[in-house]
């Protein structure tokens, strides 16, 4: 597999020297800038960029902003030593994602992991979940016991790569929703419930026992990896 | 301010006016009218009697020596010229020689005792009467001129009608002048202080009044030159205010940079130290130090927004938020975090949407500080349920857990100032917090969100 590349923009030479380290352990390409001067020019052979928001010079909401002007579909991590009173919003309007310093080494990795999953740029990967095999990039979902595909309508499909797109997270039944229909969630609506319903019975072994989707009761669903 | 451009001597001005050029005013234009009324006349010819007399008289005196036909001619002529006059003559024989007109109801022959008795009738009565003998001697008869003193008399009284009327017409129109600008002199004045109130009134986008401008150096004219001095000095004000705030942010931003930044080394070095291999008794340091960083950095970030909030630098800005869609949004947020803790959470949402008038950003914030405290402090009970209740026209958001309660010791291990800053923006946001605790638990409610009425 070729090693995912991040660009990662710190100034503080001693967190900056260790994130690079620690992340290169973990498989990605680092390339580590001490000031968003140049970014533009590193963010064309980057997967994601990593951005402290304090920089000398240039700030890092300025070349967050300018980064998704000229590369909308790179994603960017937002590294913040910052009160979360202050500019938490200014921050995530245009960021990917969002990690207040001190962060923990295992978050950042995974977050940047999501991050990349959610982009596509981890696409080729087939994901074994469970008794069934994802093939992301090619909407095919099969039962590897079988080798056979399991058919999903086209809304059940949208519902169930979405979750996978956002693993390990929590999902809203309001965020789901909007993001497969495209319209605004009307609480109490139950169209959602009853399409996660019918794709657990396709895809679960025991759908009264769900085990891939995840209800958080009250909350959402969530797709473990 | 020099005195000939203030208020007072306008106002002085036409007060001297008045006092002192009304009682000159009447005479002089009394004075005014006679002449002008009197100069422009034709000369009157029945102005008064003793005239009239005295022109008869001598008329008599001059055809002294003329015959009777001359006299007639001539008492013709002066009919003529005294239309409304009657003239006539009587000879020395008594006889009525010419009657104009000629029904003046005298008789043809003039007796003694009718002469007398005429005189006497004709003296100092109506018609206005003389009589004058005719040339030097009185052998020739005499004439008489008769006149209704009503001629006389009017053409006197109309000159002096006219001229009282023209008096009190133009007494007026000056009384009216100087009323109108005495009222002239008020209605600016007012105008002006009705404008300068609308300009203190009347703020623009950031607040302060506009600046006016200044036109008049007089006592309103220093007024509004005061008032744009302060305007000036509002607008320091407001701008060194903007400075400040925007100092003290960058400042907060700055500390918190500051103190974060080697918070991150530290817990980057920790977690290097965790790969190695350590003894339990180290491992255990590694995490404690771990956690306490965690704690230190919540710790920073909570005295930094209570600074904010303390200034009021952190500002509240309602808008129509559904509650259940926050809430969910909240806790899909930190349930990864208690299910990490091993806690057992329960929701409970409306089933439909519940729209509050609420700044959700400190809805958020006020949470983030009682579910951090629930983490950090009831441990213990593994349990946590969020429920969301309408009741009436509000919400109230209820938060129980079954933790060693507040009275417990864990509530000295620094939950002050987390705790400080829910109540700082419940009490802002004007609503109920109320808190039961005892060893079982703590229920804790945020009650009186208003309903948004849609």
């Amino acid at each position: 597999m070729l090693n995912k590349r991040i660009l990662y923009i710190e100034d503080d030479a001693d967190i900056g020297a260790w994130v690079k380290e620690d992340l290169s352990r973990r498989g990605y390409a680092v390339n580590w800038l001490t000031s968003g001067d140049r970014a533009a020019q590193y963010a064309e052979a980057a997967d994601l960029v990593i951005l402290d928001v304090m920089l000398p010079g240039l700030d890092g909401f300025t070349v967050g902003q300018r980064l998704k002007k000229t590369a909308p579909h790179l994603p960017i991590l937002m590294l913040s030593a910052r009160t979360a009173v202050d500019d938490k919003l200014q921050g995530l309007q245009f960021a990917d994602d969002y990690l207040t310093k001190p962060f923990h080494p295992d978050e950042l990795a995974a977050r940047v992991e999501v991050l990349l999953r959610r982009y596509g740029s981890a696409a080729s990967q087939a994901l074994q979940l469970g008794h069934i095999t994802v093939d992301i990039g090619g909407n095919l979902i099969i039962d590897s016991r079988s080798g056979e595909e399991i058919a999903l309508t086209g809304k059940q499909l949208q519902i169930f790569m979405y979750l996978l797109k956002h693993a390990n997270r929590i999902l809203t039944k309001e965020q789901i929703y909007e993001a497969v229909w495209g319209e605004p969630y009307i609480e109490g609506d139950k169209t959602l419930n009853v399409h996660i319903r019918h794709l657990r019975e396709k895809i679960e072994l025991d759908p009264s026992v769900p085990v891939l989707i995840e209800t958080i009761r009250g909350i959402g669903y969530r797709v473990k990896l | 301010m020099k005195f000939r451009n203030s208020l007072l001597f306008t106002y002085l001005l036409i007060v001297l006016l008045a006092i002192l050029l009304l009682p000159i005013l009447f005479p002089l234009l009394s004075i005014a009218l006679n002449t002008v009324l009197l100069g422009d006349d034709e000369p009157n010819m029945y102005r008064n009697g003793v005239w009239l007399e005295q022109m008869w008289h001598q008329e008599a005196r001059q055809l002294a020596g003329a015959d009777d036909e001359a006299i007639s001619r001539r008492l013709t002529e002066l009919k003529e010229k005294y239309e409304q006059a009657s003239v006539f003559w009587v000879d020395a024989q008594g006889k009525t020689r010419l009657a104009l007109p000629k029904d003046l109801g005298i008789p043809d022959q003039w007796t003694p005792s009718y002469t007398i008795q005429f005189m006497k009738e004709h003296y100092d009565a109506d018609p206005f009467t003389t009589v004058a003998f005719i040339g030097n001697s009185r052998d020739k008869g005499f004439m008489v001129f008769q006149v209704d003193r009503s001629v006389i008399q009017t053409s006197s009284e109309q000159l002096s009608e006219k001229r009282d009327h023209l008096f009190i017409v133009v007494a007026l129109v000056i009384l009216c002048l100087f009323l109108f600008i005495s009222w002239i002199f008020i209605y600016r004045l007012r105008k002006r202080l009705l404008g300068l109130e609308v300009a203190m009134t009347s703020p623009t986008e950031n607040g302060i009044p506009k600046s006016i401008e200044v036109n008049n150096p007089d006592e309103i004219g220093r007024l509004e030159q005061a008032f744009n001095a302060m305007i000036r000095q509002l607008e320091l004000g407001r701008k060194r205010e903007q400075e400040e705030e925007q100092l003290r942010r960058q400042l907060i931003a700055n500390l918190s940079h500051d103190l974060r930044t080697p918070l991150t080394s530290i817990r980057s070095h920790a977690y290097s130290l965790k790969q190695e291999n350590l003894s339990e008794q180290g491992m255990q340091s590694v995490e404690l130090i771990d956690h306490k960083i965690g704690y230190l950095a919540e710790l920073i970030d909570n005295l930094l927004s209570y600074t904010l909030l303390s200034a009021g630098k952190y500002p509240y800005r309602p808008e129509p938020t559904d509650m259940v869609r926050l809430l969910r949004t909240i806790l899909a947020h930190w349930y990864p975090a208690f299910e990490r803790k091993g806690f057992t959470v329960e929701l409970e949402l409306p089933e439909s949407a519940v729209v509050c008038r609420v700044d959700p950003m400190w809805i958020e914030r006020i949470l983030d500080n009682l579910l951090q405290n629930v983490l950090r402090h009831a441990r213990t009970g593994r349990y946590l349920s969020v429920r969301l209740e309408p009741e009436g026209g509000q919400a109230a958001i209820r938060l129980e857990d079954r933790g060693p309660g507040m009275n417990g010791k864990s509530l000295n291990q620094g939950a002050g100032i987390g705790l400080t800053i829910v109540q700082l923006m419940l009490k802002e946001m004007q609503l109920k917090w109320e808190v039961k605790s005892d060893c079982g638990g703590t229920r804790m409610a945020i009650a009186g969100l208003r309903l948004n009425e849609i």
